[in-house]
């Protein structure tokens, strides 16, 4: 082990490795169904080089790398080692917003940078990135983007994996190579005014080498930098609400704004889900929970650059005419929120402590894509196995989260619980296990496949298991990275 | 006559006799001329792409998958193709069996909720587009028009076309696809192999819809694609298309939240500048530099013939002295179409009003002439129906694309004068049509919601005449000797060497293994190897898949 040492200390420096690291506590309940591993050292690479040296040694020793780039809590067990004297390769450190350009709406990033990070020097030149709903603060806007985190504005979600273009990636073979446009780096000035830019995340060629790295929880090499489309930060901008009792109310009106692609940020949250976003403490979030309606639609308009205000107005009021088709109001205002309040909320990342743990400090997290129309149905699963588990139906936030304009729908179920309440982590757990068994037979796919939902969707197709497994042996063919997840 | 008769019963058993053959006859009907307009690969004068050793029609997946497994037993080659655009789509060697795919021409679905179509290789995009828009909504149309295969562009070439702005390119509009891989194994990606739908092609996990195709599909030679899903958009306009007029000018009238517009600039940098402001304010149904394709020079007066049935190409001479017409050609010089389509009318009202001011920021205009109800009809169809991919040849029979630069409009527009000079120069030794020099087209945003453009510039000849095609490879060659001389690269006009040589067949390997090599990225073409090696392992393809040896 101390030669171990020794080696990473030669590639990172002394300051650079951290022995036996704490790496903050995890809030999945996976973790009593699939225990994780101390991990033996945390390295802090600062560039490429250093990455593509871990990588290599790795393979030299056969020593497992766990590649990690948001701080702590973490929540789905992919940062956790489940393979014995694993490396954590946390690249926080690489942290360098390398470009910003305004014209091409592009920006080039390091894995540690966050939201926290980017968003305001983004508003600096005019731009924004397209958000996850209250991403952690210290949240890695790449690992977002990697684990297609859903994002709020499903209308410049034009691929599932947007905004997300180029990448740089460091393969567990060791190799480096620059996916979709990323030949193009615009390392000088003159390449950038010439439009020589990271703009395509495909490719190159007739692979398509960013969906390999795409929601593998690092079982297929490490990015180091990544280009994010980017959108013109809005001049204008307002948010409403869309309340209904039921949510079958809702469906029909939001399908409408998402053919028309109206609305900017647009999803649909129930009052426990709304409650856990706007309060502060937990009696708050009890109070809310009674004084919000059962189900609102999120909607906010944007006007970009040119004639804003016109923009924002002339869709307000189309919307308002399509919400009064559907027998709903469109309203800046519903008991307990205000949309001009919620906006402020959902254009930064969380505050802490991070929203989903605020109610009762633990929160377990049940979600996968399904189609919008399916909702109410994976809905009533879920609160019919929660009366089973004796898990308080009330305290189920749902989240429905259009994808890709429209033709997809993540569907969440956020499970608060008590940490400090044997009883309480065992119905949760419990509620886990067999809602998310039931959940995946009803038809919801687990496309993000975490912990032990990893075993039900890869049992379930031997082809793409077979096809993976395939493509994991060429980029590492000696599995040094993450062994254990997904179906490695 | 070359197949064993054993292998050809065994495969007549599959499809049965009526969807099989090896008449010669039939076989050089599946031959294609790399004379006419071979799309990026030749011209070659009198050669044609090998011939196969038999054609199938399979019917449905099993049949494909029973025909793979057979390949694979024997070890022959084969290339599935649906609508046969272009020379990719026939096979590039001997030991071939062709599939043709078009009994399989089914749309399964069209979930009109949720913005997607099912559908089989044979459904073409007007079939798919007409079907569409009986539900209000709309697919996007790959720059080869609405008589190919949408499947064949989404899973296999590149689905780039005029309404990637809105519509998105074909890339972002595949979603789950079924896949008969090499070896006859099908995999299901995404949602579908979780048994949960088509809406969704990535993952679980990785995805292995990045297997399929990158930012190009494997053209026929890594399995056959046997359905897939494609998401579909909006379509804010009647059930059916109400189209009118007398071939070949064919128009369309819609109510008034459709409008066509040519919109030309005083300078290339302020059309790459409208075309970053379209972009930011998110304006638009469809844009694309269309009519240029007939030639800076030529292409108002071909307008004036195209939307009226009484003239023809003789008439062109006289149309191009009529100072009318030559004050067009002269205000159009740096220009493109854009397509508005509200979804409201307010939501009309609001885009007209941006591209106004667009223009007036950047010294814009809209060409008039080309806002007469008869032309604007006439434009407004051609561009939402794609049907007009006759025209590419009108000149001469035969075109091919030359340069194609891809990227930021500020790359395209910084060169684009200097590749029109050079192909003017050329124009004036008679192998090649003259139309201006500047005959490039290509979509604004040639992704969903823009940030590209492609200036593919159209050459115009005789196939016909051994001088002419002759001549215009000598054209491509100095072009490819410009790219590189230049920094641009080899251009589209070559983009295919890598796959077939001059004599219609896969060059040798170490013609192959030295243009993969001075590529970019020469590791792109190892991995591909390896997913060659590991996917196909009796390399039943072609080179079409490009790869390159460790």
């Amino acid at each position: 082990m101390e030669e171990k040492r020794a080696q990473l200390v030669d590639i990172v420096g002394e300051a650079g490795v951290i022995d036996h690291p704490d790496v903050g506590e995890s809030f999945s309940l996976d973790h009593e169904l699939i225990p994780p591993l101390k991990p033996c050292f945390l390295v802090r690479p600062q560039n490429v080089d250093q990455v593509q040296k871990i990588v290599l040694w790795a393979n030299e020793t056969q020593t497992p790398l766990v590649p990690m780039s948001s701080g702590a809590p973490h929540f789905r067990g992919d940062t956790a080692p489940t393979a014995p004297e694993a490396v954590i390769v946390d690249l926080s450190g690489m942290r360098r917003i390398l470009k910003i350009n305004r014209r091409h709406r592009l920006a080039l990033i390091e894995p540690g940078v966050t939201y926290t990070q980017l968003q305001p020097a983004l508003q600096e030149e005019g731009l924004r990135i397209i958000m996850p709903l209250l991403p952690r603060a210290n949240k890695s806007v790449i690992a977002s983007l990697l684990e297609r985190e859903p994002v709020m504005s499903p209308r410049y979600q034009w691929n599932l994996l947007e905004p997300l273009r180029s990448l740089e990636i460091v393969w567990g073979n060791g190799d480096k190579l620059w996916s979709g446009g990323g030949v193009f780096r615009g390392e000088r000035e003159e390449e950038w005014r010439m439009g020589l830019v990271p703009l395509v995340g495909p490719g190159p060629g007739q692979l398509d080498f960013y969906k390999f790295v795409s929601a593998a929880q690092g079982s297929m090499g490490i990015v180091t930098w990544a280009s994010v489309k980017c959108e013109v930060f809005p001049e204008c901008r307002k948010l409403f609400l869309v309340p209904a009792e039921k949510l079958e109310d809702l469906i029909d009106f939001t399908y409408q704004l998402l053919r028309f692609r109206f609305g900017d940020e647009l999803f649909i949250v129930n009052n426990a889900c709304l409650a856990y976003i706007l309060g502060t403490e937990p009696a708050e979030i009890v109070a809310l929970k009674d004084t919000l309606p059962a189900w609102v639609v999120v909607v906010s308009i944007t006007g970009g650059h040119i004639f804003p205000e016109e923009r924002v107005a002339a869709q307000e009021d189309d919307i308002r005419d399509i919400a009064q088709r559907f027998g709903l109001k469109l309203m800046p205002a519903v008991p307990g929120c205000r949309g001009s309040d919620l906006l402020n909320l959902l254009l930064q990342p969380s505050s802490e402590p991070y929203w989903k743990l605020r109610y009762k400090g633990g929160s377990q997290e049940i979600f996968f894509l399904t189609t919008l129309d399916k909702t109410p149905s994976f809905v009533a699963t879920m609160h019919t196995t929660a009366n089973e588990q004796r898990y308080p139906v009330p305290d189920i936030g749902v989240y429905l989260q259009p994808v890709h304009q429209g033709v997809g729908c993540h569907c969440e179920f956020i499970l608060p619980f008590d940490r400090q309440n044997r009883a309480e982590m065992d119905r949760t757990r419990e509620l886990f296990r067999e809602a998310s068994f039931r959940l995946f037979r009803q038809g919801a796919f687990f496309s993000r496949p975490y912990g032990i939902w990893a075993h039900m969707v890869y049992n379930a197709d031997a082809q793409t298991t077979m096809v993976t497994r395939k493509i994991k042996d060429i980029f590492d063919p000696n599995h040094v990275m993450n062994p254990g997840k997904l179906c490695f | 006559m070359t197949l064993a008769r054993n292998v050809y019963k065994a495969l007549e058993d599959i499809v049965g006799p009526e969807n099989i053959s090896d008449d010669p006859a039939v076989l050089d009907s599946y031959r294609y001329s790399l004379a006419h307009t071979a799309i990026h690969i030749g011209p070659y004068y009198d050669t044609f792409t090998p011939r196969g050793e038999a054609v199938l029609l399979p019917g449905s997946t099993e049949e494909v998958q029973a025909i793979v497994k057979l390949c694979n037993k024997y070890k022959i080659k084969f290339k599935a193709s649906s609508t046969f655009w272009s020379a990719q789509g026939y096979p590039s060697g001997e030991n071939t069996i062709q599939l043709d795919m078009r009994r399989m021409d089914r749309i399964l679905e069209i979930d009109e909720k949720n913005m997607f179509a099912v559908i089989e290789p044979g459904v073409i995009g007007a079939t798919l587009q007409a079907e569409a828009m009986k539900l209000g909504l709309n697919t996007h149309l790959p720059g080869s028009g609405c008589s190919c295969s949408i499947l064949a562009g989404a899973t296999s070439y590149f689905g780039s076309g005029p309404s990637n702005l809105y519509g998105g390119w074909h890339y972002d509009n595949l979603l789950a696809l079924e896949w008969v891989m090499p070896t006859g194994e099908i995999l299901r990606t995404g949602s579908l192999g979780a048994g949960c739908g088509w809406f969704c092609g990535e993952g679980p996990g990785p995805s292995m819809k990045g297997v399929a195709r990158g930012f190009l599909g494997a053209k026929g030679a890594m399995g056959v694609f046997t359905k897939c899903a494609i998401k579909l958009f909006a379509w804010p306009g009647p059930q059916t298309l109400p189209v009118e007029g007398t071939i070949p000018a064919y128009r369309v009238s819609l109510p008034d939240n459709f409008k066509a517009y040519t919109v030309a600039f005083p300078s290339w940098r302020a059309w790459a500048d409208a075309a970053h402001m379209i972009w930011d304010a998110g304006i638009g149904y469809l844009a694309h530099r269309q009519f240029n394709m007939f030639g800076r020079d030529l292409k108002f007066a071909m307008i004036k013939i195209l939307t009226d049935p009484t003239k023809t190409l003789g008439d062109l001479e006289e149309l191009l002295e009529d100072p009318e017409v030559q004050k067009v050609t002269q205000e159009s010089m740096r220009d493109f179409q854009i397509v508005l389509a509200g979804m409201t009318r307010r939501d009309m009202a609001w885009q007209e009003k941006v591209l106004d001011e667009i223009l007036r920021r950047t010294g814009g205009w809209k060409v008039e002439a080309m806002n007469e109800p008869e032309i604007h009809d006439w434009a407004l169809l051609y561009l939402i129906r794609l049907g007009h991919k006759n025209l590419n040849l009108v000149y001469a029979g035969g075109y091919d694309g030359c340069f194609g630069f891809l990227g930021a409009p500020d790359y395209g527009t910084t060169y684009v004068e200097e590749a029109a000079e050079f192909k003017r120069e050329w124009e004036k030794r008679g192998a090649i049509v003259e139309a201006g020099g500047d005959c490039m087209m290509g979509p604004i945003g040639g992704q969903g919601g823009g940030g590209t453009c492609l200036w593919e510039n159209f050459t115009c000849f005789d196939p016909h005449d051994k001088d002419s095609v002759e001549g215009t490879l000598e054209f491509f060659d100095a072009c490819t000797e410009l790219g590189l001389k230049r920094g641009w690269g080899v251009g589209m006009e070559k983009w295919n060497a890598a796959a077939r040589g001059p004599d219609g067949r896969t060059p040798p390997k170490e013609e192959r293994d030295r243009i993969h090599l001075a590529a970019p990225q020469p590791s792109v073409f190892r991995y591909q190897h390896r997913v060659k090696e590991a996917l196909n392992p009796n390399d039943l393809g072609d080179a079409y898949y490009e790869t390159l040896e460790d």
